[in-house]
C-alpha cells in the first residue's frame, strides 16, 4: 500500500527536478490551446523550459503543470508513441469527442491507469464502461493487459490507448481543460471558471490500479482539485482517493459523478408532452374522475429510505379501470416514495406539486389542485387506447426520474382506488400536511429581504405570478415560502425565483418598489403593482388554483371566503365555480382575491383592509377545519368572540339574510370604516 | 379618436451572423446580421429592426421535393452543387437554405455523402448557407456531425433543433461555430422551453434562430401569424428567451388543394401567388427571413419587401 500523502509529497519534489531538465522549444501539434492544461489555468502559451518553470511556479506548484510540460516537452524530444498509442489528441478529434458529450451519445469520460493485478480485471471494467457509453481513456500497463486478454482497444471501441506510462493520463485533463474552453465558453486564465465547469459539468473518473510512481502520485493526486474522482483498485491510501473493489468500481465512478442511463421514452399507451398541458378534459369526455369533491383523492409524496423504494415499481391497489363505470367517481391516493441521496425532508412538497404537471403532461389526463384538494380525470379516448390507472403511476414514477436525475435515483408509486384504505391512508397524509404548515409558522415577512416567486401556472394563465412571503403561501396553498426557497435551490432556472422586497412603498397594503419591479416583467409588463396585504388595491393575479376565494361584500362592510369543495350559493350571489371563473386566469380583480386557506390565519391577511374583523362568512366546512386554529388566533388578538359572529351557509345564503344576521350579533366590521 | 401606438419597449431582438467571409475563416461572400431592433414592423416610433431577407430552398434528393420545381427548374436539381450555383447566380435570393433530404429516406446510412454534399454547396455557391440535416434522432447525431464538420469556419445556420431532438443540432453548432434554428409547433410557451433546454446545452442567445412554425395561407398560417406576434410581443417587453430574430417557411403552400388542383397549366402561378402571399404576411408578422422553393416568388416577393421597407430601409 503507498500513502497518497506522503508518495504525492516526495512525487512533487521529483516532478519538479525533472522541470528542470526541460529546455529548448516544445510545443503540441494541431491544437490552439497550446499546453492546453497549463494554457486553461494561466492563460499563458508555453513554449520553452524557463516559461514552463515559471508557470510551474505562479500556479504553486500544480503537478497538472508539471506533468503536462514534462509530457509535450518528451513528446517533441523523441516524437509520439508508437501505435496504438494516441499521445497528444488534436483539437479536431477532440470537437468530436465534445459533439458526442452535448448529444448524449457519450454519458462520461473514464480514466484507467497503472497495472491491473490480472488482464480480466480491466477487461470486465472496459466491458461495462462501454455498455454504460462512457469513453474511456488508458494509461499504462493497462493497455498491454487488455491486449493480451483479446480486448480490441481504439477509439472506435471507445476505448482510448494515451500512452505507456500512466504519466500519460495528463492528456484526459486537457481533454477536459479544452472541453471547457470550447464548449464551456471557459476563458483561458480564468481558472474559478475552470474549476467550477470541471467540477459541475465535466462528468468523468479515474480508475487507478497499482504501479503508480511517487510522480505520477501526485499528478493523479491533483485531479482532484478538478473534482474528479480517484478510484483506487489496489495499491494507496489516504487523501481523498476512494478504496473500492474492482467489481464496483465502474457504479461507484458513475454514482460520484451523477452519470445515468438516462430514461427518455414512457411506455405508456398515451402521448405525454408540456403540449398537453393547458388541455382540460371536459365531463362528457372523461371516462372516470377522483377527487373534486366528488370522492376521497389525494397526493402525497415521501421521501424514504433506499431499501424501501423499489425504482420505477407501480402498485394499484383496489379496482384498476376495467372494473370501473364509465363517467363515475372513484377514491384515488397517489403515494409517491421517492429516494434520492441528496433529497431532503424539506424538498417534498416542492416535488409533490410537480404530480400536477406530470399529470397534466398526458394527452388524455387532467389534474387540478393539490393535496387533499385533488380532481383527476381520464378521457374516454385515452381509456380506448388501453391507458389504466396503473399508467398514470408509471408516468409520474418515469417523469421525476426524468426531471430530477439528479436529485432522486429511486421512484415508486402507489395508486389505492379502495375507498377504506384511501381514507386511512389519507388521515395519515393530513398528519403530514400539519407537520409541514408548522414548519413555516412563526416566520415573519419582515424577517426577510427576499420573497419567492411562482410562475407554475403560466402556462393556463400566462401573466399571473404569486408572490410568496413567510405570511402569506402561494394562494394554491401548496407551496410556502420555505418551498419556494427549497424549489430555487433544486432548480435555480425554475419557475420560483427569488424576488428582493427592496423599498417599501406602502407598509399596510404590502407593497415593495422591488416586487412591483419582478411582477411587471414576469407578467410580460401586464401588472405594474401588487399589493401584497390588500384585496382592494393592487391585488395579486389568480390563476385558477386557489384554495379559497376572498370576496368583497359592500352591504356589510366586510368580506366572505369560499373555499374550492363549497358547491352551494354564497351571499355574493355566485358560486365559487361562477367566481373562479370570474377572477382567474392571470388578472388583477380588485375586491377578489384568490388564497390559500393558510393565509386566512395570517396576520396579514386583510391587513389594508382593517384585518380579519372584517371576515363576515365561510362555509361551515371550512369553519369547522379551521376551528382550533382560527379560535387561537382570535383568541391572541382579543377578539375570539369573532368566532361564532362569522355566517355560515346554515346561518344565511342570501344577502338579505346575512345583513339581518350580522346585525343581531353585533358584527364588528358593521362598525368599521366603510370600505368603498 | 386618438389611438397611442406603444413605442416604448423595453426588451430588444437580439442578433444572430449567418456565414463567414475569407478574412473571418469562411468563404461566403457575406456575414449576414439578421434581428435586431425594438419595436414592431410598420408602428413607426420605434427602430423595427432590419429588412427582412429572402432564402432560396433547395435540397440534395429531388424525389422528396416538390415537382412543380424540380420540373420548373429541368435537370439542374440532379446536382445539388450547379443547383445551389444556378440559384445564386439566377434567382438571386439573399441566402440559400440547402435541404438533406436524401437524410429522410428509409434506412438511410450515407452519412460520408452528407458532409460531401455540403461542401460541394459552399464550394459552388458564396451566399451564406442554411443547412437542414435529418429529422429522424436515429440517425441525428452522424448526420449533424458530417454538416457541422463539413461546414466549419462557414457559420452555417443549422436546422433544425425542435423539443425532444435538439441535441445533435446544438452540438454541432457549439463544436463547429454554428447557429441553430429551434422550431416549435406555433406556440410561443413551447418555443420559449426550448430557448431555454439549448441555453442550458450551451447555446449562447446569439446563435438561436426561432422558427414558430408557418402554416400555408388559409391553412393555419393565421396561427403562426398569431404565434410570431406573440413571441415578438414577449421579446420586446422583455423576455430573454423569445428576443431572438425568426425564419419563416410555409413549406405546405406548394402541396395545398388549391395548388395541387389547379389547372396544369396555372399551377406554378398559383404555387407562386402562395408562397408570396404566405411570404409578405410573415414578413409583416415580424420574420427576419422568410424562405421560398419556386423561383419566381423571390422577384415578387423582394419588390414587396422593398416597398415596405424601402429599399435600404432598415437593412445593412
Amino acid at each position: 500500500m503507498q500513502d497518497v500523502e506522503k508518495s504525492s509529497f516526495s512525487g512533487k519534489a521529483e516532478l519538479l527536478k525533472m522541470l528542470d531538465g526541460i529546455e529548448g522549444e516544445f510545443s503540441y501539434e494541431g491544437t490552439a490551446y497550446h499546453l492546453p492544461v497549463t494554457y486553461a489555468i494561466t492563460g499563458r502559451a508555453i513554449h520553452t523550459g524557463d516559461e514552463a518553470r515559471s508557470a510551474y511556479e505562479d500556479t504553486g506548484g500544480n503537478p497538472l503543470v508539471a506533468a503536462e510540460c514534462i509530457t509535450s516537452f518528451e513528446q517533441a524530444m523523441h516524437g509520439k508513441e508508437e501505435d496504438p498509442y494516441t499521445g497528444f489528441i488534436v483539437d479536431s478529434v477532440l470537437r468530436k469527442l465534445g459533439y458526442s458529450l452535448v448529444d448524449g451519445s457519450i454519458l462520461g469520460l473514464a480514466l484507467l491507469a497503472g497495472t491491473p493485478p490480472r488482464p480480466d480485471t480491466a477487461a470486465a471494467i472496459c466491458r461495462e464502461l462501454q455498455e454504460k457509453y462512457i469513453l474511456t481513456f488508458l494509461a499504462g500497463d493497462v493497455i498491454s493487459s487488455l491486449v493480451e486478454s483479446g480486448v480490441k482497444v481504439g477509439a472506435e471501441y471507445r476505448l482510448v490507448p494515451l500512452g505507456k506510462q500512466p504519466l500519460m493520463g495528463i492528456h484526459f485533463i486537457d481533454i477536459i481543460a479544452r472541453v471547457a474552453m470550447m464548449f464551456g465558453g471557459v476563458a483561458p486564465g480564468d481558472t474559478d471558471r475552470l474549476l467550477r465547469y470541471a467540477q459541475e459539468r465535466a462528468r468523468a473518473f479515474v480508475i487507478v490500479f497499482s504501479g503508480l510512481d511517487e510522480p505520477e502520485i501526485a499528478v493523479y493526486d491533483a485531479f482532484g482539485l478538478l473534482g474528479i474522482p480517484i478510484l483506487s483498485v489496489d495499491g494507496y491510501e489516504g487523501k481523498e482517493w476512494v478504496q473500492v473493489e474492482a467489481g464496483d468500481a465502474v457504479g461507484k465512478g458513475l454514482d460520484l459523478k451523477g452519470i445515468r442511463v438516462t430514461v427518455t421514452a414512457i411506455p405508456i399507451p398515451m402521448a405525454c408532452s408540456p403540449a398537453f398541458e393547458g388541455k382540460s378534459i371536459r365531463k362528457e369526455e372523461m371516462f372516470v374522475e377522483f377527487g373534486g369533491g366528488r370522492s376521497p383523492a389525494f397526493e402525497l409524496l415521501r421521501s424514504r429510505p433506499a431499501e424501501e423504494v423499489t425504482d420505477g415499481k407501480v402498485t394499484v391497489i383496489g379496482p384498476e379501470i376495467e372494473d370501473i363505470r364509465e363517467g363515475s367517481a372513484v377514491p384515488l391516493a397517489i403515494i409517491v416514495d421517492v429516494y434520492g441521496k441528496t433529497m431532503k425532508k424539506d424538498y417534498e412538497p416542492v416535488l409533490e406539486r410537480r404530480i400536477h404537471n406530470f399529470v397534466n403532461y398526458g394527452e388524455g389526463t387532467w389534474h387540478v389542485a393539490q393535496r387533499d384538494m385533488v380532481w383527476v380525470r381520464i378521457s374516454k379516448e385515452a381509456v380506448a387506447h388501453g391507458v389504466r390507472i396503473e399508467h398514470l403511476g408509471e408516468l409520474i414514477a418515469a417523469k421525476f426520474r426524468i426531471d430530477f436525475p439528479d436529485l432522486l435515483d429511486a421512484v415508486q408509486v402507489t395508486l389505492i382506488t379502495d375507498e377504506k384504505k384511501v381514507l386511512e391512508a389519507k388521515e395519515e397524509a393530513g398528519l403530514i400536511y400539519e407537520e409541514r404548515d408548522e414548519r413555516i409558522r412563526g416566520m415573519k415577512d419582515t424577517d426577510v429581504d427576499t420573497f419567492y416567486s411562482c410562475t407554475l401556472c403560466q402556462t393556463f394563465a400566462p401573466n399571473h405570478v404569486c408572490i410568496i412571503t413567510p405570511e402569506r403561501p402561494a394562494l394554491c396553498g401548496a407551496i410556502t415560502w420555505l418551498d419556494g426557497k427549497i424549489a430555487y435551490e433544486i432548480s435555480p432556472s425554475g419557475a420560483n425565483q427569488p424576488v428582493l422586497k427592496g423599498d417599501m412603498i406602502d407598509e399596510v397594503r404590502g407593497e415593495f418598489e422591488g416586487v412591483n419591479r419582478f411582477v411587471k416583467k414576469a407578467s410580460h409588463g401586464e401588472v405594474d403593482r401588487c399589493s401584497l396585504y390588500s384585496i382592494l388595491e393592487y391585488p395579486m393575479t389568480c390563476c385558477g388554483c386557489f384554495e379559497c376565494i376572498a370576496v368583497m361584500v359592500p352591504e356589510v362592510n366586510g368580506f366572505l371566503i369560499v373555499n374550492r369543495e363549497y358547491t352551494g350559493e354564497t351571499p355574493s350571489g355566485m358560486t365559487f365555480s361562477t367566481l373562479a371563473g370570474t377572477i382567474g386566469g392571470g388578472a388583477q380583480t380588485p375586491g377578489f382575491a384568490g388564497i390559500s386557506k393558510g393565509y386566512i390565519l395570517s396576520d396579514r391577511f386583510l391587513q389594508a383592509e382593517g384585518g380579519i374583523e372584517r371576515l363576515v362568512w365561510i362555509p361551515s366546512l371550512l369553519k369547522e377545519e379551521l376551528h382550533d386554529r382560527l379560535v387561537q388566533k382570535l383568541k391572541e388578538r382579543g377578539i375570539e368572540s369573532l368566532f361564532d359572529k362569522i355566517a355560515d351557509e346554515e346561518k344565511a345564503v342570501a344577502l338579505e339574510d346575512l345583513i339581518e344576521y350580522l346585525a343581531r350579533v353585533d358584527h364588528p366590521a358593521l362598525e368599521m370604516p366603510p370600505l368603498i | 379618436m386618438k389611438v397611442d401606438i406603444i413605442s416604448e419597449w423595453t426588451g430588444e431582438i437580439g442578433e444572430v451572423t449567418i456565414g463567414a467571409t475569407k478574412k473571418e475563416g469562411g468563404s461566403r461572400c457575406a456575414a449576414i446580421v439578421i434581428g435586431g431592433g425594438s419595436g414592431f414592423p410598420f408602428l413607426g416610433g420605434s427602430a423595427p429592426g432590419r429588412k427582412p431577407l429572402i432564402a432560396f430552398e433547395f435540397c440534395d434528393d429531388p424525389k422528396l421535393w416538390s415537382p412543380i420545381v424540380t420540373e420548373f427548374e429541368g435537370d439542374v436539381v440532379n446536382d445539388a452543387g450547379a443547383w445551389a450555383a444556378r440559384a445564386e447566380e439566377r434567382h438571386r435570393p439573399d441566402l440559400l437554405r440547402f435541404y438533406l433530404t436524401s437524410t429522410r429516406r428509409r434506412g438511410f446510412q450515407e452519412f460520408s455523402q452528407v458532409g460531401r454534399s455540403v461542401e460541394e454547396v459552399l464550394e459552388r455557391a458564396t451566399l451564406p448557407l442554411i443547412v437542414e440535416g435529418s429529422i429522424d434522432p436515429a440517425i441525428d447525431s452522424e448526420t449533424f456531425l458530417r454538416c457541422g464538420e463539413a461546414g466549419e469556419g462557414e457559420r452555417l445556420l443549422l436546422g433544425t433543433a425542435e423539443e425532444g431532438r435538439y441535441r445533435s443540432v446544438a452540438a454541432a453548432a457549439m463544436a463547429y461555430g454554428h447557429s441553430v434554428i429551434a422550431q416549435s409547433p406555433i406556440d410561443v410557451n413551447l418555443a420559449k422551453q426550448l430557448n431555454i433546454l439549448l441555453r442550458e446545452t450551451g447555446v449562447p442567445h446569439d446563435r438561436i434562430v426561432i422558427d414558430p412554425y408557418t402554416g400555408a395561407l388559409g391553412y393555419g398560417f393565421e396561427y403562426s401569424y398569431s404565434a410570431m406576434e406573440r413571441i415578438r410581443y414577449a421579446a420586446l417587453k422583455g423576455d430573454e428567451d423569445l428576443a431572438m430574430p425568426m425564419i419563416s417557411s410555409a413549406i405546405d403552400s406548394l402541396n395545398i388543394k388549391e395548388v395541387r388542383e389547379a389547372d396544369p397549366g396555372q399551377r406554378g402561378e398559383m404555387a407562386v401567388k402562395w408562397e408570396l402571399y404566405t411570404a409578405v404576411s410573415s414578413a409583416i408578422a415580424g420574420a427576419s427571413v422568410v424562405c421560398v422553393r419556386h423561383p419566381d416568388t423571390i422577384v415578387p416577393l423582394r419588390s414587396a419587401i422593398d416597398s415596405l421597407w424601402g429599399k435600404t430601409g432598415g437593412g445593412d
